[in-house]
């Protein structure tokens, strides 16, 4: 059975908190729940950054999904880099 | 007074056409930054290597597309361009602008940005080069209320869906490209603006098999107007081709003397179907072999049009070469109407179709078009609900395309075929 949306939230919090790799396809997050349809893990995917809680990181070509605090983040890094 | 030497860029200044690096020398007597462009395109034309960065978090709230981030990888030779986002505006199908709304984006991005553009870009957006982080809400807020303009696609979503002239101006679009593509657009807004896919994914819509959007090249779908019934001919139009009456090709080529017009020649022996011939001074058509190439009716346009039964044929799977090389899409569906009382229904039918299937089937980073390689096409075809037809096969006629299910075979696979072969096979 599916998970419900909340549940689903949580999975994917959990696996954006824990995963080796930072910053996550979508295909990634379906791994959360096998019984749940793509389209509802990227709906409930696309409410979490609506809710700040992911972010999106996008080369222009392709979009990945992180925590805000793990994000690969080029205006953070840059300025880290200029305050050394 | 010039911020960096550039004698690799000023040898582009040199020649009889126009130069982005004279508009950017001129651009930068109101936007400082565009020196700093030129310095570092001129660092990279020197060192072999661009020095953009691209990729980021930048972005307006609620979309999850339309805004690149751009950064330099030299921002302390380069500050001026340090952080330098693309913003992607979704374009009127069939690029109608007035010149009102044309001025209007331009003052917006020289309010907001380095006022350089990009008309258009492949993926058919007024391409906006060069912003800062803070600018972009400010920028998206004035584009969506006082221009009444939208961002296109970008990154795993829909890319803004793109067409031709379609009806507006030719004569031979078999459907309203503009109102199909206005039509996917607003159905499709959530996938446009937010990542659903595992990569992008592309909509073109050309009214005719002419295909002035290159939509068999670059789209990942591609809706191209084509007809059913007969070629229409005007055989007394036929006939004035022939005695020189009118220009072949509507006019066109006519800056060389090419010489009395050769109806064998140039129409019945270009055919590539051989499917044209002449008895007398009728033109003959076989029609059932005719592949829509277009030829015949773009060298003798008053004669020969489109037939009157006109929709659309499917393609699916273009991209260009970024992992196995370019690829052209594959004919699906040879013929659905284009027809907006049902809400073209046929089309979106057959994109959700696609995008079920990818979403779950696809690889991350892979095209539709490569997952179809991946699978295969008769897979494919089969997520289509298609039957094979020998229009989907290079050499039908060599190739045995036609793969049997167990259930169709008598006996399955398990039949004893020692026994089978003495009763069929000598």
């Amino acid at each position: 059975m599916a998970l419900s949306k909340d549940e689903l939230k949580a999975a994917i919090i959990e696996k954006a908190t824990k995963a080796p790799k930072p910053q996550l396809y979508i295909k990634d997050l379906y791994e959360c729940d096998p019984a749940s349809s793509p389209r509802v893990i990227k709906n409930v995917a696309n409410e979490l950054v609506k809710e700040q809680k992911l972010m999106f990181w996008s080369s222009g070509s392709t979009t990945m999904y992180a925590l805000p605090s793990r994000i690969k983040n080029e205006e953070t890094r840059d300025k880290a880099e200029s305050d050394k | 007074m010039p911020k960096h030497d550039t004698p690799l860029l000023d040898e582009l200044e040199k020649g009889p056409w126009p130069s982005f690096v004279t508009d950017l020398k001129r651009q930068a007597a109101t936007k400082p930054e565009c020196w700093d462009i030129l310095g570092q395109v001129e660092l990279s034309y020197k060192d072999r290597i661009t020095h953009w960065k691209h990729g980021g978090i930048v972005g307006v709230f609620g979309y999850g597309g339309g805004i690149v981030g751009r950064y330099s990888d030299v921002p302390k030779q380069f500050p001026g361009v340090a952080h330098f986002h693309t913003v992607r505006v979704n374009q009127p199908s069939g690029l109608y602008y007035s010149t009102a709304k044309l001025r209007a984006i331009c003052d917006l991005w020289q309010k907001y940005g380095s006022g350089m553009t990009n008309m258009h870009g492949s993926t058919g957006d007024m391409v906006l080069l060069g912003t800062t982080t803070p600018n972009l809400e400010p920028l998206f807020y004035d584009l969506t209320h006082d221009l009444n303009q939208d961002l296109g696609g970008s990154g795993s979503n829909l890319r803004t869906p793109a067409c031709c002239l379609g009806k507006s101006r030719c004569e031979w679009s078999c459907y309203d490209t503009q109102a199909l593509c206005h039509f996917l657009t607003n159905k499709y807004q959530d996938e446009l603006h937010r990542p659903a896919f595992p990569y992008k994914f592309k909509f073109k819509m050309s009214g005719c098999p002419n295909d002035c959007v290159a939509a068999i090249a670059r789209s990942d779908f591609a809706v191209i107007g084509s007809w059913k019934d007969d070629i229409r001919i005007d055989q007394a139009a036929v006939k004035g081709y022939i005695k020189g009456e009118f220009p072949s090709n509507g006019g066109a080529h006519a800056g060389r003397d090419w010489g009395k017009f050769d109806i064998q020649k140039e129409v019945l022996d270009l055919c590539p179907t051989n499917c044209m011939w002449m008895e007398g001074d009728t033109l003959k058509i076989d029609n059932k072999e005719c592949t829509r190439c277009m030829h015949c009716i773009n060298v003798m346009p008053r004669a020969l049009r489109p037939g009157l039964e006109q929709g659309a044929t499917i393609c699916v799977g273009a991209k260009a070469p970024i992992l196995e090389g370019a690829q052209f899409a594959t004919m699906i569906i040879p013929f659905v109407k284009v027809d907006a009382d049902s809400e073209y229904e046929a089309v979106t039918e057959n994109i959700e179709k696609i995008w079920d299937w990818w979403m779950e089937v696809g690889k991350n980073r892979e095209r539709v078009g490569e997952t179809i390689q991946r699978v295969g096409l008769p897979t494919f075809l089969k997520v289509m609900e298609v039957e094979p037809l020998p229009q989907h096969v290079r050499e039908p006629r060599s190739n045995p395309y036609i793969f049997w299910q167990e259930e169709e075979v008598e006996g399955g696979w398990e039949r004893d075929i020692r026994e089978f072969r003495k009763r069929h096979a000598q």
